[in-house]
């Protein structure tokens, strides 16, 4: 029996960077094959070539046994690729029968055959156990479920091999696990899935086959069950990393946040945190786990002055802050990391210096009276280009052209820069490598043991519980529990953040 | 008073006022859906109406004036249509400029072609004719209203529940609101986004011909510089207050014409006719005011 | 300031080329030889009284531009620039006809008087928009409506000159009008005015920290106000400078120009929408935006020369003004240099755009 997908010799090049370079692949029937690699690895464009997304500049793909060309995702979909995105790929208003049926829809006649949509659905989820509500809209389910209709589309497009992008970094542990049943209950019915991602336990834990990516070259084909984590791990960076070993406890001082009784509501005027408390003190680093959209985003919003809130009181570096402004908690000591660099972090058409002097140009170091004291701002920036690495000409080229872990480094340097007592970091490593990543928990350390208090918020909770020196858990708006991270793990926390109870 | 102002007669030019604007509602409203930022619907408008008249001129028959009319403001759509879909320009510069555009443009061809300033009028040109409708259109307070109208007044009312039909009911609708909502998604299952832009420009385009039509044919027989007059920046609002929803821009709509019609009729009443005119304006401002929506997708655009 | 890089410059360029290629196929196609009609233009608008009537024409043109080009650059899309003129105009004016004391002292006083109607009206908008979420782009277009219409009532009853069938106000008093300055055998003294604002606005643009934060809004509001830029507040303030400066200018087209407020003539020149595609055309800097002004005031003044000698509509001017900005918004030109980019890249800056996000 032919494999069910193989790729010969793929090689990709983009303008200064060689994404995949001959990349051969081969996934058998039935199994569940793995790719594992760094960011910047090449997965995403292999996925993408695979997907009829990207064209390869070279190499083939072969489906079953056929080789076949991709000049569309169509032509992919025909030839029963079926692809699960990291960003889901769905219409927000639409209802989840209406995301399924998209493009191959039931008809009567001329019109859409709602009810037979609907009756599709419910069987396949019934069939995998992707139990969903047909007609609910999309924008009004949770993440979890976002997931089964990805799937689901793929399985009403009959996709014979599953590819999953990182399926799991929306996920809580528990739906993760949710997530395995399905990938093996669709591996018992003879389909094939392939499942990309960097989290080597998962890999351990679900998959036949595991394929190591690095600098855009196959680098291993293993079989999972003859493999070590520590292998693969070295395989996938060249070298042996440890980012789980635990700082020590450096001393702690004077409270530099206290939130107490704090009440938010989104712009939808629902209430999102729900009377927290809490105290970040100099030298200690305290970690907030939530599954997303449980009220840590807006927490973080209303304590930086962005969001209005509703009661409670927020103090900055010993000074009560009265309004809802930015500029007010920026002047009593605070600095930001935003979770968005791209969207909040940065102006991509501005050039670099006026990215890094955002947040502190009303500073007396940066102005004359209304003037702006150009020759220090520009003298600050090549600063921080130079102390935290940020790979740019100078001050004066467009932030535009600078790559996502260089944009990282330059929103991190510049809130880091002027030692403010306390740091809001907010998915500080998100999307950027493992290099990078290294550099970013020492720079966060560091901080800490310099005297600064630092709120932590993070979706991988190995950062959690790597860097924390405390981490508390937040569950529909509220503090659900206070854990030591010496002593808790990824499971313990996975059943506060799904509402479990002690 | 009131009694006086509320009759058959004011629901007839309610009906007069609502439907070019309707009608370039209607247009801006499958963009919309289809995530193109139209607000061009002002200058197509215009650009209908001159073609209108001067197609009903050269043939002497206001059909032909109306078919021109969609088929000038149709190619005229490309404009924004390649600019703002293929070559991505932005949708808001664009508009404006084809706006600008469309108004130097006729106010350049009515000298060239017609020897006249400002209006043009004459007898070779021929208005839409109503039709009425048999029986229904002898109801009381309605009928003339409702069932005496131009063929484009017709197609205005029908084109409501058809679209709805035509978004909510079939495969194509269901598409085009998934490009106009997430094109990326609908690429990754293989639906070209362009395609359907495209498609909801160029209909935007004929919707707008055929609004100037019933504006230069229909509601008067005769072309006057810039006289869309802010109709098709009322409908960029009705889309707005309507929410792109068949209904709700038929209600945003109404209430327009609602208070078009009405100032015609208090000007007949002696108030001075400079304030009348302006009372579709103030209305549709506190209309949006009451609505009290966030305008999310439009604030974004406009970043600020 | 941004950088400009010179691909960028070749897009204007090769735009406006483009466009007076389309405005001579229009006018080969109306029957009159383009060249002619293209060489009336140039020597109508810059020989004998041509040079006089272009700079005088700039002053409005030019000061609209830079009006609008405030909020632009902020990302704020004012709209209307027309009603903020018009009522400013309008304020001006009443000043300057009716207001006692020394004819200096008045004169100032209308110019001040056109600015708080202008900045008044363009105030209902940014409060609009803060305050009901009504975007600025809708309020201030449909704002210009009711303000046009209450300076045609005004005009037509309560200030009429019962004197003349036009409905207007009676003339300014001699001595309470803009003097002319001896430049091209005189040009309003409102010229030193727009040279003011120019200077004024490039050094707010290039040296001060408002000047900074505002560009960073208008490229990204929500970095902005993670910055901790009051962006409600400074909203307020682009549109209230905005309207002021629109306020001023048709003060000036009344005070230092027609003397009378004649109803529909200041709508009529459409400046505010010929500032509007000035200020595009520069992206919102202000020595591009007088280059630029100055080559539509040219445009303008050419036209009604050409329309003079050879018959061709003057309004020729307006199509190629609109084309100008169409092919480069549309980015009509340059496509061999885009479509080498793949669609994800973010937008090269300097392009043209009001919006910081798209």
């Amino acid at each position: 029996m032919p494999n069910a997908l193989e790729l010969r010799g793929i090689s990709k090049s983009f303008p200064g960077v060689r994404a995949n370079d001959d990349v051969n692949l081969e996934v058998r029937r039935g199994d569940i094959h793995a790719i594992v690699g760094e960011n910047g690895a090449g997965k995403t464009t292999l996925m993408s070539i695979l997907y009829g997304l990207t064209p390869p500049d070279s190499g083939e793909i072969v489906v079953d046994g056929r080789t076949v060309r991709f000049g569309s995702a169509l032509d992919a979909i025909a030839a029963g690729l079926g692809m699960v995105h990291q960003a889901f790929k769905l219409f927000p208003t639409l209802t989840v029968a209406e995301n399924v049926v998209f493009r191959n829809e039931p008809r009567t006649g001329i019109f859409l055959d709602r009810d037979q949509a609907a009756e599709r659905v419910r069987a396949l989820g019934s069939e995998y156990g992707l139990m969903v509500d047909p007609r609910a809209r999309i924008e009004d389910l949770p993440v979890g479920l976002l997931q089964r209709v990805e799937i689901l589309k793929a399985l009403y497009r009959d996709a014979q091999v599953l590819i999953l992008d990182e399926p799991t970094a929306v996920l809580t542990p528990q739906e993760r696990d949710n997530l395995f049943v399905t990938l093996r209950r669709l591996k018992d019915r003879g389909r094939t899935v392939i499942f990309i991602t960097h989290k080597l336990g998962e890999v351990m834990a679900v998959s036949d086959r595991v394929t190591v990516l690095r600098g855009g070259r196959a680098v291993a084909h293993l079989d999972t069950a003859s493999t070590s984590p520590t292998e693969v791990s070295r395989l996938m960076t060249g070298r042996n990393v440890d980012l789980d070993s635990r700082p020590p406890p450096s001393e702690l001082g004077s409270p530099v946040l206290g939130v107490t009784d704090l009440t938010v509501s989104d712009d939808d005027g629902l209430v999102r945190v729900d009377a927290v408390s809490l105290q970040v003190r100099s030298g200690e680093i305290l970690g907030v786990a939530a599954v997303a959209g449980n009220g840590q985003h807006e927490l973080v919003e209303a304590i930086c002055g962005l969001r209005p809130r509703d009661g409670g009181s927020i103090v900055v570096g010993g000074k009560e802050v009265a309004a809802a402004e930015m500029a007010l908690t920026r002047e009593s000591g605070l600095a930001y990391i935003p979770e968005d660099r791209h969207r909040v972090g940065t102006a991509a058409g501005g050039e670099v210096w006026a990215n890094l002097v955002m947040g502190f140009q009303r500073l007396k170091d940066f102005r004359r009276g209304r003037f702006m004291r150009r020759a220090e701002v520009d003298e600050h920036a090549r600063r921080i280009i130079a102390d935290y690495d940020v790979r740019v000409a100078g001050p004066a080229v467009a932030a535009a052209t600078l790559s996502g872990g260089n944009l990282q480094k330059l929103v991190v340097g510049r809130e880091m820069s002027h030692a403010a007592p306390l740091l809001v970091a907010e998915e500080p490593t998100r999307g950027v490598d493992v290099g990078a990543i290294e550099f970013l928990h020492r720079q966060l350390i560091e901080y800490r043991n310099q005297g600064g208090g630092i709120l932590l918020l993070s979706a991988e909770l190995w950062e959690l519980l790597a860097l924390s020196s405390r981490i508390v858990v937040m569950y529909e708006g509220r503090i659900v529990a206070e854990l030591d991270p010496a002593e808790t793990d990824e499971a313990e926390l996975g059943f506060f953040m799904t509402g479990g109870r002690r | 008073m009131f009694d006086q102002l509320f009759d058959g007669a004011l629901l007839e030019s309610v009906f007069r006022a609502l439907i070019p604007i309707l009608l370039a509602a209607i247009g801006g409203m499958v963009c919309e859906r289809a995530g193109v930022f139209q607000i061009s619907l002002e200058g197509m408008m215009l650009v209908g109406a001159f073609a209108a008249v001067a197609g009903s001129y050269l043939g002497q028959s206001a059909l032909l004036g109306v078919t021109i009319a969609m088929g000038v403001t149709g190619l005229f759509s490309l404009i924004l249509g390649y600019g703002a879909v293929t070559r991505r320009g932005d949708p808001i510069v664009l508009g404006v400029a084809v706006n600008l555009l469309a108004l130097g443009l006729t106010s350049f061809l009515l000298p060239q072609l017609f020897g006249v300033r400002g209006v043009f009028q004459h007898p070779r040109v021929d208005g839409l004719d109503r039709v009425a409708i048999p029986f229904l259109s002898d109801l009381p307070l309605i009928g003339q209203a409702l069932f005496n109208l131009t063929i484009p007044g017709y197609l205005a009312l029908l084109a409501i529940p058809l679209i709805w039909l035509f978004l909510f009911r079939t495969p194509i609708g269901l598409r085009l609101r998934g490009v106009g909502e997430r094109p990326a998604s609908a690429e990754t299952l293989g639906v070209s986004s362009t395609q359907y832009k495209y498609a909801a420009v160029v209909f935007s385009g004929l919707a707008c011909g055929l609004a100037g039509a019933q504006l230069a044919l229909g509601n008067v027989v005769q072309f006057a510089e810039n006289m869309s007059s802010g109709r098709g920046w009322i409908a960029v609002v009705a889309v707005m207050l309507g929410r792109a929803h068949p209904a709700g821009v038929l209600g945003a709509s109404a209430l327009f014409g609602f208070a078009e019609g009405l100032g015609f009729r208090l000007q007949g009443n002696g108030l001075p006719v400079q304030i009348t005119e302006a009372l579709p304006y103030v209305v549709t401002l506190i209309a949006l005011a009451l609505a009290r929506k966030r305008f999310h997708r439009i604030l974004e655009l406009t970043a600020a | 300031m941004m950088s400009h890089s010179s691909s960028d410059r070749l897009s204007v360029v090769l735009s406006i080329v483009a466009a007076l290629l389309i405005g001579a196929a229009v006018i080969a196609l109306s029957g009159t030889n383009p060249l002619s009609a293209y060489g009336e233009m140039v020597d109508g608008a810059l020989t004998g009284s041509g040079l006089r009537n272009t700079t005088a024409r700039m002053i409005p043109i030019v000061g609209m531009g830079l009006a609008l080009s405030i909020p632009f650059r902020a990302g704020v899309i004012n709209l209307g620039g027309e009603g903020q003129m018009v009522l400013g105009g309008l304020a001006g004016t009443l000043c300057a006809i009716y207001l006692p004391g020394p004819p200096p002292l008045v004169m100032v006083a209308s110019i001040v008087a056109g600015a708080v109607a202008g900045a008044f009206w363009a105030f209902l908008a940014a409060a609009g928009q803060i305050w009901l979420k009504l975007p600025i782009l809708i309020s201030s277009l449909l704002l210009a409506y009711p303000a046009r219409a209450i300076t045609s009532y005004l005009v037509r009853f309560p200030f009429a000159d019962p004197t003349v069938t036009s409905s207007s106000t009676v003339p300014v008093p001699d001595a309470n009008r803009i003097p002319k300055l001896p430049l091209f055998g005189g040009v309003s003294a409102s010229l030193v005015l727009l040279a003011l604002f120019l200077v004024a606005i490039a050094i707010f643009n290039q040296r001060t920290v408002a000047g900074y934060e505002t560009r960073m809004t208008g490229l990204n509001s929500r970095f902005s106000r993670y910055g901790g830029v009051g962006v409600d507040r400074q909203v307020v303030w682009v549109m209230l400078a905005s309207g002021a400066i629109a306020g001023v200018i048709g003060t000036h087209l009344v005070v230092g120009e027609t003397y009378r407020f004649l109803d529909g003539d200041l709508v009529a020149s459409g400046f505010a929408w010929t500032g509007l595609l000035v200020t595009l055309l520069a992206s919102h800097r202000p020595l591009p935006l007088l280059a630029a002004g100055a080559f539509f005031s040219a445009l303008q003044i050419g036209g009604l020369a050409m329309q003079r000698n050879v018959n061709v509509p003057w309004q020729i001017a307006l199509v190629v003004q609109a084309v100008v900005i169409v092919v480069l918004a549309g980015r009509f030109v340059l496509s061999w240099r885009q479509r080498e980019q793949p669609d994800e890249i973010p937008m090269a800056e300097g392009e043209l755009t009001v919006t910081g996000e798209v």
